[in-house]
Parts: C-alpha cells; structure tokens; sequence
C-alpha cells in the first residue's frame, strides 16, 4: 500500500509506471517521494515501496 | 528593452495565469499583447485534487515563466517549490511568495528573506513579493536578488497603488529593478506605477477575470508603456494657479 496525494492504493512498480497508470503525462509532472524530489531520470529505477508517500505535481495557472 | 534576470524584454507587463477562465488566452496574449512573462504555481495533480491541466503546455516556448512558491507558509516549502519549478521548466525564475493566512495574503518578511538568501545561492533569479519596505527591499538587494515586487495593494483586491509613500522610496533608493505587484486593478493603475519610475508591473486577477482577458492585458500593455514613456521624459510640476497655455497678450479688442 503506497499514498499518492492522500489518497492510500495499492500498486506496485517504479514512479514512471505510476504516473502512466494515472493518465498523467509524465512531461509535465515532478514527483516527491516522502517530501523527497525524484528526478525524472531516476524515475525508472525508483521502486516505490509499501508505505511510501508519493506526491504528484504540475504547474497550474498562479499570480 | 529593458535588461532583467537575464533577458532582454520589450515588455514591461508581466502576467500572472492564475483564475484564467481557459489556459489558451495565456498564447493570445503572448502574440496579442506582447506580454512576455508569464506566473504559474505549483500544485499537486491528479488523485484527489481538482487540478487536470497543466499550464505549461498552453506557455510559448520564447515566453519567460516565473514559478511562484505561493502556498508555501514557510521558506523551506518555498525552497522546495522552486526546486520542483526549476525541474519542470528549466526556468531559473522565481516569485518567493510566501504567506500564512489566506485572508489578507499579506508577505511573511522574515520566512522571504531566508528563502532568497538559499535560493540566490542555488542560482536562481529571485523575485521575492514583499511589502513596500525599504529597509528590506535594501536587505534583499544586497543578498542579490534580481529584484523587488512591492504590493500595490492586498492581491486581488483592485484598489491600485494604495501605498505610494512607501513605494516612492523604494522605486528611489534601490538600484535593481523594482516591479509593483498585486492589487492593480486598472490600466490607469499600471500607468500610475510606470510614471513613479516602477521598472515593470505584474497583474493577475484584473486582467484574468475580466470578461476578455486578452483584450484586457492589450489595455494594460499600452498603459504601461504610456506610463515608462511618461517616466522617460520626466513629469512635469504641478501648480496651485492656473499657467495660461495661450499667450496673456496682444488679445483681439475688436
């Protein structure tokens, strides 16, 4: 069981596979694992882990 | 033109995306406009959030983007937010703002100076968004931030430059680029700023929920450009009696 964005689910695999399994277009997301940035070139080689706290971002309009 | 973080822009109208009933407007008034810098926030996407769009594929590749840390409550979220902006977009500009209540908005001095000290010394162009405060203006400047955004009032509020006796120094002592943001409601707002010697303006919410954004930022562009002309020039002085415009003699008696 992982936590992405406060939400618990169960998924097993590396960040990259994550974000394709939420539709999200993995160009435009950073992620933070346990308040931690991933750079998206380790995305394939990070294996996310039960209990890991995962935290998808993106740019949104802002002043 | 006029040099900052950097660059080289024509555009003294800096935009911020935020409330924007559709990102689209963001190309229109890149090409529309002339605005050439463009504020995006960093939120979460995905599960459990109300955020499926991302900005950045709606900004031209030539625009400028400059992340704002808002949301941050302290400078180490601020800091992590510019981390993960400079990340996603290669860009090294940064908005430090940073803000503990949502009711006034108001800077937090103390977390934006701490917050510019790390992130000037990790290679970032810092804008940090303050109060009209020359002692810390001062403070900032010589930490090396590219430069200060002083309010012109509370965000979002449209009351225009509600503290000119504060900007007034600040636009005087401080020798990097001073750019007035939040609280400018209407063009003659930004002209004002311009005139008093701002090197730029940043407007969000009076441009983005107008009922024609880009229609809106083209006003606001020609506003701040009559402005910095004005300013170029140098205003004249004003007088307690009327000075005739036409010559006082040699009238027609008929």
């Amino acid at each position: 069981m992982i936590r992405v964005n406060d939400e618990e689910m169960e998924f097993y695999g590396n960040v990259l596979e994550l974000l394709l399994s939420l539709n999200l277009n993995p160009q435009v997301c950073a992620v933070l694992v346990n308040g931690e940035i991933v750079k998206k070139e380790m995305w394939e080689n990070f294996l996310l882990k039960d209990g890991d706290y995962v935290e998808i971002v993106s740019f949104v309009g802002g002043g | 033109m006029f040099e900052i973080g950097g660059k080289t822009l024509k555009s003294r109208l800096f935009v911020g995306t935020g409330k924007l009933p559709d990102y689209s407007l963001v190309e229109k008034m890149y090409y529309e406009a002339g605005v050439e810098v463009f504020a995006v926030a960093v939120r979460r996407i995905g599960p459990n959030t109300k955020h499926t769009k991302n900005v950045l594929e709606y900004i031209p590749k030539n625009a400028i983007i400059m992340v704002n840390t808002s949301g941050a409550q302290d400078h180490k979220e601020a800091v992590k937010i510019a981390m993960i902006g400079r990340e996603l977009t290669n860009s090294n500009w940064v908005k430090v703002e940073i803000e503990k209540d949502t009711k006034y908005l108001f800077p937090d001095s103390i977390e934006t100076l701490k917050a510019c000290e790390i992130l000037v010394k990790e290679g970032f162009n810092v804008f940090p968004y303050i109060y009209p405060d020359l002692n810390l203006a001062k403070e900032l400047e010589q930490i090396g931030v590219e430069a200060v955004m002083p309010l012109g009032s509370p965000i979002g509020t449209n009351k225009g430059i509600g503290c000119e006796v504060l900007l007034k120094p600040i636009i005087n002592e401080i020798k990097i680029p001073v750019i007035i943001d939040a609280g400018i409601g209407r063009p003659s707002h930004a002209a004002k700023a311009m005139e008093m010697g701002a090197d730029a303006v940043l407007i969000n919410t009076a441009i983005a929920t107008s009922s024609d954004p880009v229609k809106m930022a083209l006003a606001f562009s020609k506003a701040v450009e009559a402005g910095r002309l004005a300013f170029e020039v140098g205003l004249l002085k004003e007088y307690e009696y009327a000075q005739a415009s036409s010559p006082l003699e040699d009238f027609i008696t008929g």
